[in-house]
Protein backbone atom coordinates (compact mmCIF):
# COMPACT_ATOMS: atom_id res chain seq x y z
CA UNK A 1 0.00 0.00 0.00
CA UNK A 2 1.17 3.27 -1.12
CA UNK A 3 2.13 5.56 1.93
CA UNK A 4 -1.57 8.20 2.86
CA UNK A 5 0.58 10.38 4.97
CA UNK A 6 3.84 11.88 3.72
CA UNK A 7 5.11 14.40 6.01
CA UNK A 8 8.85 16.95 5.52
CA UNK A 9 8.49 19.90 7.53
CA UNK A 10 11.24 21.92 9.07
CA UNK A 11 10.07 25.23 11.71
CA UNK A 12 12.42 27.24 13.29
CA UNK A 13 11.43 29.25 16.46
CA UNK A 14 13.25 30.50 19.28
CA UNK A 15 15.79 28.17 20.98
CA UNK A 16 14.00 25.49 18.92
CA UNK A 17 14.32 23.51 15.85
CA UNK A 18 12.07 21.34 14.21
CA UNK A 19 12.96 18.91 11.37
CA UNK A 20 11.13 15.85 10.37
CA UNK A 21 10.08 13.88 7.70
CA UNK A 22 8.15 10.52 7.93
CA UNK A 23 5.16 8.87 6.20
CA UNK A 24 2.85 6.59 7.13
CA UNK A 25 0.43 3.96 5.01
CA UNK A 26 -3.44 3.95 6.29
CA UNK A 27 -4.39 3.40 10.09
CA UNK A 28 -2.88 5.01 13.49
CA UNK A 29 0.83 6.61 12.80
CA UNK A 30 1.80 7.04 16.75
CA UNK A 31 4.58 10.14 17.39
CA UNK A 32 6.39 9.04 20.57
CA UNK A 33 9.17 11.05 22.36
CA UNK A 34 9.83 12.95 25.43
CA UNK A 35 7.95 16.40 25.94
CA UNK A 36 9.82 19.04 23.78
CA UNK A 37 10.46 16.85 21.22
CA UNK A 38 8.27 18.76 18.45
CA UNK A 39 5.36 16.04 18.41
CA UNK A 40 2.57 19.23 18.98
CA UNK A 41 4.41 21.33 16.87
CA UNK A 42 4.18 18.85 13.86
CA UNK A 43 0.35 18.04 14.36
CA UNK A 44 -0.27 21.86 13.78
CA UNK A 45 1.82 21.88 10.92
CA UNK A 46 -0.36 19.15 9.98
CA UNK A 47 -3.47 20.80 10.76
CA UNK A 48 -2.01 24.20 9.03
CA UNK A 49 -2.21 25.77 12.48
CA UNK A 50 1.69 26.58 11.98
CA UNK A 51 3.44 27.27 8.65
CA UNK A 52 6.67 25.46 8.35
CA UNK A 53 8.97 27.12 7.08
CA UNK A 54 10.06 24.53 3.98
CA UNK A 55 8.51 21.34 3.97
CA UNK A 56 5.52 19.79 2.03
CA UNK A 57 2.49 17.99 4.05
CA UNK A 58 0.85 15.40 1.59
CA UNK A 59 -2.50 13.60 2.51
CA UNK A 60 -4.07 10.52 0.57
CA UNK A 61 -2.56 12.43 -3.07
CA UNK A 62 -3.73 15.64 -1.71
CA UNK A 63 -1.08 18.57 -1.16
CA UNK A 64 -1.66 20.70 2.19
CA UNK A 65 1.36 22.22 1.97
CA UNK A 66 4.60 23.00 -0.06
CA UNK A 67 6.91 25.18 0.36
CA UNK A 68 8.90 24.79 -3.19
CA UNK A 69 5.50 25.14 -4.95
CA UNK A 70 4.18 27.89 -2.47
CA UNK A 71 1.21 25.89 -1.71
CA UNK A 72 -0.08 26.51 1.44
CA UNK A 73 -4.03 25.55 2.19
CA UNK A 74 -5.43 26.99 5.39
CA UNK A 75 -6.34 25.08 8.47
CA UNK A 76 -9.74 26.41 7.82
CA UNK A 77 -10.07 24.28 4.42
CA UNK A 78 -8.01 21.34 5.47
CA UNK A 79 -10.45 19.25 6.61
CA UNK A 80 -8.51 17.66 9.69
CA UNK A 81 -9.88 16.86 12.61
CA UNK A 82 -7.78 17.39 15.68
CA UNK A 83 -8.56 16.63 19.11
CA UNK A 84 -6.44 18.68 21.27
CA UNK A 85 -4.41 18.12 24.54
CA UNK A 86 -6.85 19.02 27.55
CA UNK A 87 -9.67 18.91 24.51
CA UNK A 88 -10.61 22.59 24.04
CA UNK A 89 -14.14 21.70 24.05
CA UNK A 90 -15.80 25.16 23.58
CA UNK A 91 -17.40 25.94 27.47
CA UNK A 92 -19.88 28.43 26.83
CA UNK A 93 -21.66 25.55 24.09
CA UNK A 94 -23.36 22.54 24.50
CA UNK A 95 -22.22 19.07 23.82
CA UNK A 96 -24.29 19.11 20.28
CA UNK A 97 -22.93 22.58 19.88
CA UNK A 98 -19.41 21.01 20.08
CA UNK A 99 -20.20 18.30 17.91
CA UNK A 100 -21.95 20.56 15.29
CA UNK A 101 -19.42 23.56 15.15
CA UNK A 102 -17.69 22.27 11.84
CA UNK A 103 -21.00 21.75 10.33
CA UNK A 104 -21.94 25.62 9.72
CA UNK A 105 -22.27 25.48 6.18
CA UNK A 106 -24.92 22.39 6.00
CA UNK A 107 -28.55 23.27 6.92
CA UNK A 108 -30.16 23.21 10.28
CA UNK A 109 -31.39 19.63 9.63
CA UNK A 110 -28.69 18.19 8.45
CA UNK A 111 -26.43 19.56 10.79
CA UNK A 112 -28.88 18.54 13.46
CA UNK A 113 -28.93 14.68 12.07
CA UNK A 114 -25.15 14.22 11.35
CA UNK A 115 -24.54 15.35 15.00
CA UNK A 116 -26.95 12.99 16.16
CA UNK A 117 -25.42 10.36 14.33
CA UNK A 118 -21.65 11.06 15.91
CA UNK A 119 -23.34 11.31 19.32
CA UNK A 120 -25.26 8.16 18.74
CA UNK A 121 -21.72 6.16 17.62
CA UNK A 122 -19.62 7.81 20.48
CA UNK A 123 -22.32 6.89 23.08
CA UNK A 124 -22.98 10.29 24.19
CA UNK A 125 -26.92 10.10 23.38
CA UNK A 126 -28.57 11.85 25.88
CA UNK A 127 -26.13 14.54 26.81
CA UNK A 128 -26.68 16.60 23.93
CA UNK A 129 -27.86 19.65 26.28
CA UNK A 130 -24.99 19.21 28.87
CA UNK A 131 -22.02 21.38 29.03
CA UNK A 132 -18.63 20.30 29.38
CA UNK A 133 -17.93 20.74 32.73
CA UNK A 134 -21.23 18.98 33.43
CA UNK A 135 -18.90 15.96 31.28
CA UNK A 136 -16.98 12.88 32.92
CA UNK A 137 -13.32 13.10 31.93
CA UNK A 138 -13.85 10.21 29.39
CA UNK A 139 -17.18 11.70 27.62
CA UNK A 140 -15.08 14.93 27.44
CA UNK A 141 -12.36 13.11 25.39
CA UNK A 142 -15.58 11.88 23.00
CA UNK A 143 -16.94 15.13 22.65
CA UNK A 144 -13.60 16.33 21.25
CA UNK A 145 -13.31 13.17 19.12
CA UNK A 146 -17.23 13.35 18.13
CA UNK A 147 -16.68 17.38 16.97
CA UNK A 148 -13.28 15.85 14.95
CA UNK A 149 -15.23 13.37 13.14
CA UNK A 150 -17.85 15.14 12.10
CA UNK A 151 -16.41 17.30 9.92
CA UNK A 152 -15.63 13.54 7.87
CA UNK A 153 -11.85 14.14 8.62
CA UNK A 154 -9.05 13.47 5.94
CA UNK A 155 -6.72 12.93 8.93
CA UNK A 156 -7.35 12.92 12.32
CA UNK A 157 -5.01 14.46 14.79
CA UNK A 158 -4.63 13.78 18.36
CA UNK A 159 -2.36 15.64 20.77
CA UNK A 160 -2.13 13.23 24.00
CA UNK A 161 -5.91 11.74 24.08
CA UNK A 162 -5.15 10.01 27.34
CA UNK A 163 -3.06 12.21 29.45
CA UNK A 164 -5.58 14.08 31.30
CA UNK A 165 -7.64 10.95 32.38
CA UNK A 166 -7.32 8.84 35.28
CA UNK A 167 -4.68 5.68 35.52
CA UNK A 168 -7.72 3.22 35.51
CA UNK A 169 -9.91 4.84 33.34
CA UNK A 170 -7.12 5.29 30.89
CA UNK A 171 -6.87 1.57 30.37
CA UNK A 172 -10.20 1.19 29.31
CA UNK A 173 -10.30 4.07 27.27
CA UNK A 174 -6.95 3.60 25.52
CA UNK A 175 -8.62 0.39 24.04
CA UNK A 176 -12.16 1.58 22.99
CA UNK A 177 -9.96 4.63 21.47
CA UNK A 178 -8.00 1.84 19.40
CA UNK A 179 -10.93 0.12 18.48
CA UNK A 180 -12.45 3.60 17.21
CA UNK A 181 -10.07 4.28 14.97
CA UNK A 182 -9.68 1.23 13.70
CA UNK A 183 -13.74 1.53 12.13
CA UNK A 184 -13.88 5.21 11.48
CA UNK A 185 -10.82 4.16 9.30
CA UNK A 186 -9.59 7.86 8.90
CA UNK A 187 -5.52 7.74 8.86
CA UNK A 188 -4.79 9.21 12.06
CA UNK A 189 -1.53 10.83 14.16
CA UNK A 190 -1.47 9.92 17.53
CA UNK A 191 1.25 11.81 19.91
CA UNK A 192 1.75 10.20 22.95
CA UNK A 193 5.24 10.07 25.82
CA UNK A 194 3.65 6.92 26.80
CA UNK A 195 5.50 4.09 24.86
CA UNK A 196 2.67 1.24 26.17
CA UNK A 197 -0.14 3.78 24.93
CA UNK A 198 2.06 4.40 21.51
CA UNK A 199 2.21 0.30 21.19
CA UNK A 200 -1.38 0.30 22.33
CA UNK A 201 -2.79 2.25 19.73
CA UNK A 202 0.16 2.73 16.74
CA UNK A 203 0.28 0.44 13.64
CA UNK A 204 3.41 2.68 13.18
CA UNK A 205 5.76 4.54 15.47
CA UNK A 206 7.66 7.29 14.94
CA UNK A 207 9.83 8.73 17.74
CA UNK A 208 10.64 11.73 18.34
CA UNK A 209 13.88 13.31 20.10
CA UNK A 210 15.14 17.25 19.91
CA UNK A 211 13.16 17.96 16.76
CA UNK A 212 14.13 14.90 14.98
CA UNK A 213 12.76 11.49 13.57
CA UNK A 214 15.48 8.86 15.52
CA UNK A 215 13.07 5.73 13.94
CA UNK A 216 10.09 5.07 12.16
CA UNK A 217 9.02 1.88 12.02
CA UNK A 218 5.97 -0.56 12.45
CA UNK A 219 5.41 -0.80 16.22
CA UNK A 220 6.84 -4.18 16.53
CA UNK A 221 10.08 -3.97 14.92
CA UNK A 222 10.27 -0.43 17.11
CA UNK A 223 9.95 -3.60 20.20
CA UNK A 224 12.64 -5.68 19.23
CA UNK A 225 14.87 -3.53 16.70
CA UNK A 226 15.07 -0.19 18.56
CA UNK A 227 17.22 1.75 15.66
CA UNK A 228 20.04 3.36 18.50
CA UNK A 229 20.56 3.07 22.38
CA UNK A 230 19.09 6.74 22.30
CA UNK A 231 15.70 5.35 20.42
CA UNK A 232 16.02 2.18 23.64
CA UNK A 233 16.42 5.16 26.20
CA UNK A 234 13.75 7.32 25.07
CA UNK A 235 11.68 3.58 25.19
CA UNK A 236 12.29 3.38 28.60
CA UNK A 237 13.90 0.00 27.69
CA UNK A 238 15.94 -1.19 31.16
CA UNK A 239 19.15 -3.15 30.98
CA UNK A 240 20.64 -1.00 28.24
CA UNK A 241 24.52 -1.77 28.51
CA UNK A 242 27.81 -1.66 26.83
CA UNK A 243 30.00 -4.46 25.82
CA UNK A 244 32.91 -4.94 23.14
CA UNK A 245 32.67 -6.60 19.98
CA UNK A 246 33.99 -10.12 19.96
CA UNK A 247 32.85 -11.09 16.04
CA UNK A 248 30.20 -10.40 14.39
CA UNK A 249 28.91 -12.43 11.40
CA UNK A 250 25.50 -11.72 9.75
CA UNK A 251 23.40 -14.31 12.40
CA UNK A 252 25.60 -13.95 15.14
CA UNK A 253 27.15 -11.18 17.38
CA UNK A 254 29.84 -12.93 20.25
CA UNK A 255 30.52 -9.74 22.94
CA UNK A 256 32.54 -9.41 26.26
CA UNK A 257 30.62 -7.78 28.91
CA UNK A 258 31.53 -8.24 32.50
CA UNK A 259 34.06 -10.86 32.06
CA UNK A 260 31.61 -12.61 30.15
CA UNK A 261 31.25 -14.01 26.74
CA UNK A 262 27.97 -13.32 25.51
CA UNK A 263 26.14 -14.22 21.97
CA UNK A 264 23.32 -12.37 20.58
CA UNK A 265 21.18 -13.06 17.51
CA UNK A 266 22.17 -10.38 14.67
CA UNK A 267 19.03 -8.89 13.37
CA UNK A 268 18.39 -10.67 10.45
CA UNK A 269 17.05 -7.71 8.70
CA UNK A 270 19.84 -5.28 8.74
CA UNK A 271 22.86 -6.70 8.82
CA UNK A 272 25.16 -4.69 11.65
CA UNK A 273 28.70 -5.86 11.39
CA UNK A 274 30.69 -3.87 13.97
CA UNK A 275 34.51 -4.57 13.51
CA UNK A 276 36.40 -6.83 16.71
CA UNK A 277 37.38 -5.13 19.78
CA UNK A 278 34.43 -2.39 19.24
CA UNK A 279 32.16 -1.10 21.26
CA UNK A 280 28.82 -2.15 21.19
CA UNK A 281 25.34 -1.26 23.09
CA UNK A 282 23.06 -3.96 23.94
CA UNK A 283 19.80 -5.11 26.04
CA UNK A 284 18.26 -7.36 27.88
CA UNK A 285 14.53 -7.52 28.95
CA UNK A 286 14.31 -8.17 32.29
CA UNK A 287 11.72 -10.39 32.24
CA UNK A 288 13.92 -13.08 30.24
CA UNK A 289 16.32 -13.76 32.21
CA UNK A 290 15.92 -17.56 33.22
CA UNK A 291 16.87 -18.20 37.10
CA UNK A 292 18.19 -21.54 36.55
CA UNK A 293 16.51 -24.45 39.55
CA UNK A 294 18.20 -26.06 41.78
CA UNK A 295 16.52 -28.39 42.19
CA UNK A 296 16.88 -29.61 38.76
CA UNK A 297 20.84 -31.08 38.52
CA UNK A 298 23.72 -28.43 37.84
CA UNK A 299 23.14 -26.29 35.00
CA UNK A 300 24.45 -27.82 31.88
CA UNK A 301 26.16 -24.73 29.26
CA UNK A 302 25.08 -26.75 26.00
CA UNK A 303 21.80 -26.00 27.19
CA UNK A 304 22.22 -22.89 28.76
CA UNK A 305 23.36 -20.01 26.87
CA UNK A 306 25.02 -17.36 28.12
CA UNK A 307 24.92 -18.67 31.76
CA UNK A 308 26.70 -16.09 33.88
CA UNK A 309 26.27 -16.00 38.27
CA UNK A 310 25.62 -13.37 40.78
CA UNK A 311 23.81 -12.31 43.87
CA UNK A 312 20.64 -10.07 44.45
CA UNK A 313 21.17 -7.18 45.87
CA UNK A 314 18.07 -5.54 45.88
CA UNK A 315 14.61 -6.38 44.63
CA UNK A 316 11.33 -4.29 44.83
CA UNK A 317 8.11 -5.75 44.51
CA UNK A 318 5.52 -4.51 41.75
CA UNK A 319 2.62 -5.82 42.80
CA UNK A 320 2.18 -8.79 40.20
CA UNK A 321 6.17 -9.30 39.57
CA UNK A 322 9.26 -8.81 41.77
CA UNK A 323 12.21 -6.88 40.03
CA UNK A 324 15.54 -8.07 41.15
CA UNK A 325 19.06 -6.21 41.03
CA UNK A 326 21.51 -8.89 40.66
CA UNK A 327 24.91 -8.14 40.14
CA UNK A 328 27.22 -10.78 38.51
CA UNK A 329 30.10 -12.36 40.82
CA UNK A 330 32.70 -10.98 38.87
CA UNK A 331 35.47 -8.43 40.66
CA UNK A 332 35.14 -4.70 38.92
CA UNK A 333 32.47 -2.19 39.28
CA UNK A 334 28.83 -3.12 38.39
CA UNK A 335 27.35 -2.81 35.14
CA UNK A 336 24.58 -0.25 36.67
CA UNK A 337 25.60 1.39 39.82
CA UNK A 338 25.69 -1.26 42.45
CA UNK A 339 24.16 -3.80 39.97
CA UNK A 340 24.57 -5.16 36.75
CA UNK A 341 21.21 -6.42 35.32
CA UNK A 342 17.68 -6.19 36.26
CA UNK A 343 15.80 -9.29 36.44
CA UNK A 344 12.24 -9.33 36.33
CA UNK A 345 10.20 -12.52 37.93
CA UNK A 346 6.05 -13.30 38.52
CA UNK A 347 5.32 -13.75 42.27
CA UNK A 348 4.73 -17.29 41.77
CA UNK A 349 8.26 -18.06 40.55
CA UNK A 350 9.70 -15.52 43.29
CA UNK A 351 7.62 -17.84 45.86
CA UNK A 352 8.08 -21.04 44.20
CA UNK A 353 11.93 -20.49 44.26
CA UNK A 354 11.96 -18.99 47.30
CA UNK A 355 14.01 -15.88 46.25
CA UNK A 356 13.35 -14.33 49.76
CA UNK A 357 15.48 -16.42 51.64
CA UNK A 358 18.03 -18.11 48.76
CA UNK A 359 19.83 -14.60 47.28
CA UNK A 360 22.75 -16.45 44.51
CA UNK A 361 21.33 -17.54 41.48
CA UNK A 362 22.74 -18.85 38.46
CA UNK A 363 20.54 -17.51 35.03
CA UNK A 364 20.46 -17.41 31.72
CA UNK A 365 19.84 -15.21 28.84
CA UNK A 366 18.65 -16.99 25.58
CA UNK A 367 20.86 -15.87 22.47
CA UNK A 368 17.47 -13.88 20.94
CA UNK A 369 17.24 -11.83 23.76
CA UNK A 370 20.14 -10.33 23.65
CA UNK A 371 19.22 -7.28 21.34
CA UNK A 372 22.68 -5.50 19.80
CA UNK A 373 21.91 -1.56 19.07
CA UNK A 374 23.47 -0.10 16.34
CA UNK A 375 25.63 2.42 17.23
CA UNK B 1 -31.72 69.67 44.51
CA UNK B 2 -30.73 73.16 42.53
CA UNK B 3 -31.41 72.78 38.76
CA UNK B 4 -27.35 73.30 38.92
CA UNK B 5 -26.78 69.93 40.27
CA UNK B 6 -29.76 68.07 38.44
CA UNK B 7 -28.44 69.91 35.40
CA UNK B 8 -24.38 68.70 36.64
CA UNK B 9 -26.52 65.02 37.29
CA UNK B 10 -27.64 64.27 33.74
CA UNK B 11 -24.74 66.23 31.95
CA UNK B 12 -22.72 63.31 33.79
CA UNK B 13 -25.10 60.19 33.32
CA UNK B 14 -24.94 61.54 29.77
CA UNK B 15 -21.07 61.94 29.17
CA UNK B 16 -20.28 58.44 30.82
CA UNK B 17 -22.65 56.25 29.28
CA UNK B 18 -21.24 57.77 25.65
CA UNK B 19 -17.76 57.03 26.97
CA UNK B 20 -18.81 54.06 28.28
CA UNK B 21 -20.31 53.51 24.75
CA UNK B 22 -17.33 54.56 22.49
CA UNK B 23 -15.19 52.65 24.87
CA UNK B 24 -16.73 49.34 24.03
CA UNK B 25 -16.75 50.44 20.20
CA UNK B 26 -13.50 51.20 20.01
CA UNK B 27 -11.59 49.87 23.01
CA UNK B 28 -12.58 46.46 22.62
CA UNK B 29 -11.56 45.38 19.33
CA UNK B 30 -8.32 47.30 20.06
CA UNK B 31 -7.84 45.15 23.37
CA UNK B 32 -8.90 42.11 20.99
CA UNK B 33 -5.94 43.62 18.33
CA UNK B 34 -4.00 44.06 21.09
CA UNK B 35 -3.72 40.40 22.93
CA UNK B 36 -4.07 37.86 20.03
CA UNK B 37 -2.68 39.89 16.60
CA UNK B 38 0.88 41.37 15.96
CA UNK B 39 1.00 44.25 13.88
CA UNK B 40 3.75 46.91 13.03
CA UNK B 41 3.14 49.42 15.79
CA UNK B 42 1.78 47.39 18.12
CA UNK B 43 4.00 48.13 20.91
CA UNK B 44 3.32 52.00 20.72
CA UNK B 45 -0.41 51.73 20.14
CA UNK B 46 -0.52 49.87 23.44
CA UNK B 47 1.79 52.71 25.04
CA UNK B 48 -0.47 55.49 23.36
CA UNK B 49 -3.98 54.03 25.26
CA UNK B 50 -2.06 52.96 28.26
CA UNK B 51 -0.17 56.22 28.95
CA UNK B 52 -3.23 58.42 29.92
CA UNK B 53 -3.73 56.11 33.28
CA UNK B 54 -0.13 57.30 34.15
CA UNK B 55 -0.34 60.77 33.12
CA UNK B 56 -1.74 63.93 35.23
CA UNK B 57 -5.30 64.00 34.08
CA UNK B 58 -4.22 67.54 33.28
CA UNK B 59 -1.15 66.90 30.93
CA UNK B 60 -3.76 64.41 29.10
CA UNK B 61 -6.07 67.32 29.20
CA UNK B 62 -3.20 69.46 27.53
CA UNK B 63 -2.73 67.11 24.89
CA UNK B 64 -6.13 66.94 24.03
CA UNK B 65 -6.41 70.55 23.44
CA UNK B 66 -3.46 70.08 21.30
CA UNK B 67 -4.60 67.43 19.28
CA UNK B 68 -8.65 69.42 19.49
CA UNK B 69 -8.55 72.76 20.20
CA UNK B 70 -9.34 75.39 17.80
CA UNK B 71 -5.81 75.85 17.08
CA UNK B 72 -4.78 71.98 17.49
CA UNK B 73 -3.37 69.14 14.73
CA UNK B 74 -7.32 67.65 14.20
CA UNK B 75 -9.20 70.92 15.24
CA UNK B 76 -7.76 73.39 13.71
CA UNK B 77 -8.68 71.82 10.03
CA UNK B 78 -11.83 71.05 11.93
CA UNK B 79 -12.77 74.51 12.38
CA UNK B 80 -11.58 75.92 8.88
CA UNK B 81 -13.98 73.29 7.30
CA UNK B 82 -16.94 73.54 9.67
CA UNK B 83 -16.78 76.83 11.74
CA UNK B 84 -16.85 74.36 14.63
CA UNK B 85 -14.80 72.83 17.29
CA UNK B 86 -15.35 70.28 19.71
CA UNK B 87 -13.41 72.65 22.96
CA UNK B 88 -15.57 73.94 25.54
CA UNK B 89 -19.32 71.71 23.83
CA UNK B 90 -20.23 69.08 25.98
CA UNK B 91 -18.63 67.23 23.31
CA UNK B 92 -15.54 67.68 24.69
CA UNK B 93 -16.28 66.14 28.00
CA UNK B 94 -17.18 62.73 26.09
CA UNK B 95 -14.24 63.17 24.23
CA UNK B 96 -12.11 63.07 27.16
CA UNK B 97 -13.76 60.86 29.16
CA UNK B 98 -12.94 58.60 26.71
CA UNK B 99 -9.56 58.63 26.23
CA UNK B 100 -8.86 58.84 30.24
CA UNK B 101 -11.65 55.43 30.89
CA UNK B 102 -10.18 53.88 27.69
CA UNK B 103 -7.10 52.40 29.38
CA UNK B 104 -9.05 51.04 32.13
CA UNK B 105 -11.82 49.24 29.69
CA UNK B 106 -8.56 47.99 26.89
CA UNK B 107 -6.23 46.64 29.79
CA UNK B 108 -8.66 44.41 31.28
CA UNK B 109 -10.18 43.37 28.49
CA UNK B 110 -7.10 42.52 27.22
CA UNK B 111 -6.15 40.45 30.12
CA UNK B 112 -9.59 38.74 29.50
CA UNK B 113 -9.08 37.76 25.86
CA UNK B 114 -5.68 36.94 26.68
CA UNK B 115 -7.01 34.42 29.31
CA UNK B 116 -9.00 32.78 26.92
CA UNK B 117 -7.33 29.12 25.86
CA UNK B 118 -5.40 29.54 23.02
CA UNK B 119 -6.62 25.87 21.77
CA UNK B 120 -9.78 27.06 21.60
CA UNK B 121 -9.75 29.10 18.97
CA UNK B 122 -7.62 26.89 16.86
CA UNK B 123 -9.85 24.41 17.19
CA UNK B 124 -12.48 26.46 15.76
CA UNK B 125 -10.39 27.31 12.77
CA UNK B 126 -9.79 23.78 12.05
CA UNK B 127 -13.73 23.49 11.93
CA UNK B 128 -13.86 25.62 9.44
CA UNK B 129 -14.50 29.48 11.34
CA UNK B 130 -12.51 32.24 9.87
CA UNK B 131 -10.44 34.35 11.91
CA UNK B 132 -12.65 37.51 12.95
CA UNK B 133 -15.57 34.50 12.88
CA UNK B 134 -13.55 32.47 15.44
CA UNK B 135 -13.17 35.99 17.86
CA UNK B 136 -17.02 36.14 17.56
CA UNK B 137 -18.25 33.03 18.33
CA UNK B 138 -15.49 31.82 20.62
CA UNK B 139 -13.08 34.53 22.14
CA UNK B 140 -15.55 37.35 22.57
CA UNK B 141 -18.33 35.36 24.29
CA UNK B 142 -15.59 33.52 26.54
CA UNK B 143 -14.09 36.69 27.36
CA UNK B 144 -17.50 38.76 28.36
CA UNK B 145 -17.26 39.07 32.19
CA UNK B 146 -13.91 40.92 32.00
CA UNK B 147 -14.91 42.70 29.44
CA UNK B 148 -18.31 43.98 31.12
CA UNK B 149 -15.81 44.22 33.98
CA UNK B 150 -13.99 46.94 32.14
CA UNK B 151 -16.41 48.32 30.94
CA UNK B 152 -17.98 48.98 34.40
CA UNK B 153 -14.45 50.52 35.61
CA UNK B 154 -14.64 52.81 31.94
CA UNK B 155 -18.19 53.56 33.33
CA UNK B 156 -16.92 54.99 37.16
CA UNK B 157 -13.52 56.32 35.48
CA UNK B 158 -15.46 58.49 32.87
CA UNK B 159 -18.29 59.25 35.83
CA UNK B 160 -15.17 60.57 37.84
CA UNK B 161 -12.62 62.64 35.66
CA UNK B 162 -12.16 65.87 36.05
CA UNK B 163 -8.89 67.11 35.25
CA UNK B 164 -8.55 66.50 31.68
CA UNK B 165 -12.24 67.47 30.94
CA UNK B 166 -11.75 70.66 32.97
CA UNK B 167 -9.14 71.39 30.58
CA UNK B 168 -10.85 70.47 27.13
CA UNK B 169 -14.15 71.06 27.88
CA UNK B 170 -13.72 73.94 30.88
CA UNK B 171 -16.41 74.15 33.53
CA UNK B 172 -19.69 75.92 31.90
CA UNK B 173 -22.42 75.73 34.27
CA UNK B 174 -25.45 73.40 32.42
CA UNK B 175 -23.09 73.02 29.39
CA UNK B 176 -19.70 70.76 30.32
CA UNK B 177 -19.64 70.99 34.64
CA UNK B 178 -20.14 67.50 35.35
CA UNK B 179 -20.63 66.15 38.84
CA UNK B 180 -16.96 66.55 39.97
CA UNK B 181 -16.78 69.92 38.23
CA UNK B 182 -19.68 71.32 40.02
CA UNK B 183 -18.69 69.75 42.83
CA UNK B 184 -15.29 71.61 42.58
CA UNK B 185 -17.38 75.13 42.08
CA UNK B 186 -20.03 74.67 44.53
CA UNK B 187 -17.15 74.15 47.54
CA UNK B 188 -15.34 76.88 45.65
CA UNK B 189 -18.42 79.44 46.34
CA UNK B 190 -19.66 77.73 49.43
CA UNK B 191 -22.22 75.79 48.50
CA UNK B 192 -21.88 73.27 51.09
CA UNK B 193 -25.39 71.49 50.79
CA UNK B 194 -24.81 71.41 46.82
CA UNK B 195 -21.44 70.03 47.17
CA UNK B 196 -22.81 67.20 50.35
CA UNK B 197 -25.58 65.84 48.12
CA UNK B 198 -23.30 65.26 44.86
CA UNK B 199 -20.30 64.05 46.93
CA UNK B 200 -22.93 61.44 47.74
CA UNK B 201 -24.60 60.61 44.84
CA UNK B 202 -21.29 59.95 43.35
CA UNK B 203 -19.77 57.65 46.44
CA UNK B 204 -22.89 56.01 46.24
CA UNK B 205 -22.30 55.19 42.69
CA UNK B 206 -18.86 53.96 42.64
CA UNK B 207 -19.37 51.62 45.64
CA UNK B 208 -21.99 49.86 43.48
CA UNK B 209 -19.73 50.11 40.66
CA UNK B 210 -16.88 48.43 42.58
CA UNK B 211 -19.69 45.59 43.09
CA UNK B 212 -20.53 45.00 40.08
CA UNK B 213 -16.69 44.26 38.76
CA UNK B 214 -16.21 42.13 41.91
CA UNK B 215 -19.31 40.43 40.92
CA UNK B 216 -18.55 39.70 37.18
CA UNK B 217 -14.84 39.31 37.92
CA UNK B 218 -15.43 36.65 40.29
CA UNK B 219 -17.88 35.00 37.77
CA UNK B 220 -15.26 35.38 35.07
CA UNK B 221 -12.75 33.36 37.40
Amino acid sequence: MSDRLEVAVSVRVPGFDLDVAWSAGGGVAVLFGPSGAGKTLTLQCLAGLITPNAGRIVVDGRVLFDSASGVNVPAQARRVGYVFQGYALFPHLTVAENVGFGLRDLPQARRAEKTTTVLEQLGLGGLDRRHPRELSGGQRQRVALGRALAIDPALLLLDEPLSALDAPLRRALRDELRALLSTVGTAAVVVTHDFTEAYRLGDRIVVYDAGRVVQSAPRSELLWQPASESVARIMGIRNVLHGTVVKATPDRIQLRWRGQLLEAVNSPTRSYLPAADSPIAFFIRPEYVRLIRKDRGNADPSHHMNLMEGVVVGEEDFGTTWSLRMRLSEPGTPAQGDYDLEVEVPHLVYEILEIERDRRWEFSIHRGSIHVLPA
Amino acid sequence: MTPETGDALLLSLRVAVLATLLNAILGVPLAWALARRRFPGRAVVDLLVTVPLILPPTVTGYYLIVLFGRRGWLGAPLYQLTGWSVAFTWYAAVLAATIMALPLLVRTAKAAFESVDRDLERAAYTLGRSELRTALEVTLPLARNGILAGLVLAFARALGEFGATLMLAGNIPGKTATVPLAIYTAVQTGEDTAALVLVGILTVLSCLVIVAANRLGARAT
